[in-house]
């Protein structure tokens, strides 16, 4: 298998209404098999969350990353994703969140560390158009001179990639330390103590509204790689819904690494 | 038990367990790293169970590199620094 390009695909954009935090765990589950099986042309989604969550990593410890008591609290779900990374805590509004479903020939050859950096290369460049002073901070982050800005995740499975990041647009710092437990260890080689401090949300950056920088990227996708408007299809649907039942609401799945 | 090891240029690896009998028992590991295929983190649990609490990092990582063999990607995490965060743990007295 030799690699293939961004321009050998016809992409597909999907955004739509916004959807439980369950259903799009499941969404991308389903949208990523469904490319792997051949059955849907690569696609960009932009994520519209209807409720607040915290989505945690594959591999985090369920008890070590969230605090039950603070997520009860304020009425937040806590849902764990497919892919490795850290724990994200978001509010409808407050993030901008996205995947990119290709086969794998699209990353093949690269380090993994390459192939997040290249899977991202047109969120640069939107950030940049924006500009905002943004790159990729190996393994996972994409940052600028003021803090993190967002991270991102992969999953690879029959000779498909999912690729997927969450960037903050907005942050509820004291909400988020009190659901999220922050492991000292964790911050001890990123100089800072502080959890808030750590990021430095786009909005603050920019004063532009979420939509704004939203449809900004989808203009940079476009510009760069091509894009047709889809949507989510009526089979893919119906097996997320009831992937979202019979795995991401179940506390065996949650609760998988306890 | 519990020890943390945050993998230079890598994740944050977690290990919680408890000694019983001189041995490692009840092993999870956790974090933010990545892991191809995802049911490796349980191949990793298992080759830790059991070993003896006195067994140094070299021998904890040559029983986890025999049981993940070939076919496992690993992203932001190794064998060594697995090892690293089970040793931090069994240096627990919480």
């Amino acid at each position: 298998m030799s690699r293939t390009g961004w321009d050998d695909y016809d992409w597909q954009l999907i955004h739509d209404e916004p959807q439980s935090p369950v259903l799009h765990m499941a969404l991308d589950e389903v949208l990523m098999d469904e490319a792997a099986a051949g059955r849907r042309a690569p696609a960009l989604r932009f994520w519209e969350w209807a409720s607040s969550c915290v989505v945690i990593g594959r591999f985090q410890s369920l008890r070590n990353e969230v605090d039950p008591e603070g997520a009860r609290r304020h009425g937040i779900e806590v849902v764990r994703r497919i892919s490795g990374g850290g724990a994200m805590f978001n509010e409808p509004g407050n993030t901008i969140t996205y995947s990119v479903y290709a086969p794998e020939a699209i990353v093949e050859g690269l380090s993994f560390q390459e192939s997040y950096a290249f899977m991202d290369g047109w969120v640069i460049e939107a950030l940049n158009d924006l500009g905002i002073e943004a790159w990729y901070q190996p393994l996972n982050d994409i940052t600028s001179p003021g803090g993190k800005i967002g991270g991102a995740a992969q999953v690879r499975r029959r000779g498909a990639v999912l690729h997927h990041a969450m960037l903050a647009y907005n942050i509820n710092a004291d909400r988020m330390t009190e659901v999220l437990r922050i492991g000292k260890e964790k911050l001890s080689d990123k100089g800072t103590t502080s959890a808030a401090k750590r990021v430095d949300p786009l909005y603050s950056q920019t004063g532009l509204s979420r939509e704004a920088i939203v449809s900004s990227m989808i203009a940079t996708f476009r510009e760069r790689h091509g894009l047709v408007d889809d949507a989510v299809h009526r089979r893919e649907m119906d097996k997320a819904l009831d992937l979202a039942e019979s795995k991401f609401t179940t506390r065996e799945w949650t609760a998988i690494v306890p | 038990m519990h020890g943390e090891y945050k993998m230079p240029g890598g994740k944050l690896i977690v290990a919680d367990l408890v000694v019983r009998d001189g041995r490692l028992a009840g092993v999870s590991i956790s974090g933010d790293f990545f892991l191809e295929p995802d049911t490796a983190l349980g191949i990793i649990d298992r080759a830790l169970e059991g070993l003896p609490a006195s067994a140094d990092k070299e021998k904890m990582t040559a029983a986890l590199n025999e049981a993940l063999g070939e076919g496992v990607s690993m992203f932001g995490i190794s064998t060594e620094a697995v090892a690293v965060a089970v040793e931090r743990a069994l240096e627990d007295r919480s």
